[in-house]
């Protein structure tokens, strides 16, 4: 049985190639990158943005946020200068999920201290299929922007 | 023949769909970032052909006084910005780049130039929360409260959109920011210039000593 299963997935993972270039795995694989939270004004409210990458060939979900630096984490797209709260974000198979500013974001409320550049905030992301992943999410400035990197 | 070209012209532009349906799953629609970069000296600030005039709004400030924009900010330079202070993400940030900016500026500029806030969560932001919160980014800068639609109507001649704060679903209150900075020469008091959410820190530093002056960035 195995060994059929390896031509069975060859052939999945071609098809998947023809779709979108997959590599034939079978599962989703979420790892999380550029993680920030930007220096906030005080403790009430922080933003905290993220890339969550996944290289599995199946779609996972991001389905809460928590951090025991604040009373509650939320998470939020934008639309046209409104943000929206969201129960979950899918992370697409061989895609990514982005959390940036202007766009979809993490709202951090009820902090216990004022985060200081510099700090460190520990985010705990559950997904429905790859379970709880641990960010140690650094604190930069107010004005940090990936781009230009301060 | 023809039903053969037919066949793979609809095979390729399936493809291309494919194709282009993957893309890299990020939702990533910033097509006006990608002009800028493409043109590699664009400047963050819209020069405006049919400049603003300057609202006529009075409201209260941050010391619960009454403030009558046109005449406390005639003959300075000035950057208005409408925005709330629940706000995680665009307008501390916003407001961050300009204070960031402003403290390069020798002294007496600093002092010339008025920044001004006006919320466009009247309810929430109250003089005492606009004040607190402006203080944690620049003491200096100008906080005003007041009623929504006199805001609103004031925003909308600066063609900047807000709508009310309301309740969504989970009884969560959502407000609304504009999407853009717009700078007051002091020699027409006039709005000239537009930023856009995606000026810098860099953008206002390098236009600021020109808003100074009245002059074109």
């Amino acid at each position: 049985m195995k060994r059929l299963a390896v031509p069975a997935a060859v052939i999945a993972g071609a098809l998947a190639l023809a779709g979108c270039g997959g590599s034939g795995d079978t599962k989703a694989e979420v790892s999380v990158s550029s993680s920030y939270m930007p220096q906030p004004v005080s403790a009430d409210l922080a933003a905290g943005f993220l890339t969550i990458v996944n290289k599995g060939s199946t779609q996972d979900e991001l389905t809460s946020v928590s951090s025991d630096a604040a009373g509650s984490v939320t998470m939020h797209d934008t639309v046209g200068g409104a943000m929206e709260q969201v129960s979950s974000f899918a992370v697409p198979a061989h895609g990514q999920l982005v959390f940036k500013s202007g766009g979809n974001h993490l709202m951090f409320e009820k902090l216990k201290r004022k985060p200081k550049q510099g700090d460190m905030v520990t985010v705990k992301l559950e997904f429905a299929k790859s379970g709880a992943v641990t960010v140690e999410m650094p604190v930069k400035s107010a004005t940090y922007t990936p781009s230009t990197g301060h | 023949m023809r039903k053969k070209t037919f066949a793979a012209a609809a095979l390729l532009a399936a493809a291309t769909l494919t194709l282009s349906a993957c893309g890299n799953g990020g939702d990533d629609k910033s097509p006006i970032a990608v002009v800028s970069e493409e043109s590699g000296s664009a400047k963050a600030a819209t020069l405006l052909d049919q400049p603003f005039e300057k609202p006529d709004l009075v409201l209260t400030d941050t010391h619960g006084v009454k403030y009558d924009l046109r005449k406390e900010t005639a003959g300075r330079p000035t950057l208005v910005y409408f925005g709330y202070t629940h706000c995680p993400d665009i307008c501390p940030l916003t407001m961050n780049n300009i204070a960031v900016a402003k403290k390069a500026l020798p002294k007496a500029e600093q002092d010339a130039l008025r920044i001004v806030f006006v919320t466009t969560d009247p309810d929430r932001d109250t003089p005492t929360e606009l004040g607190k919160w402006l203080k944690g980014i620049d003491p200096q800068f100008i906080g005003l409260t007041g009623d929504f639609s006199t805001i609103q109507a004031g925003a909308r001649t600066l063609g900047i959109s807000i709508e009310p704060t309301t309740k969504d679903k989970n009884g969560k209150l959502v407000s609304v920011h504009g999407t853009q900075v717009v700078a007051f020469s002091p020699k027409s008091d006039e709005g000239y210039l537009l930023y856009g959410e995606d000026a810098t820190v860099d953008d206002f530093a390098k236009d600021l000593p020109k808003i100074i002056k009245g002059a074109n960035p």
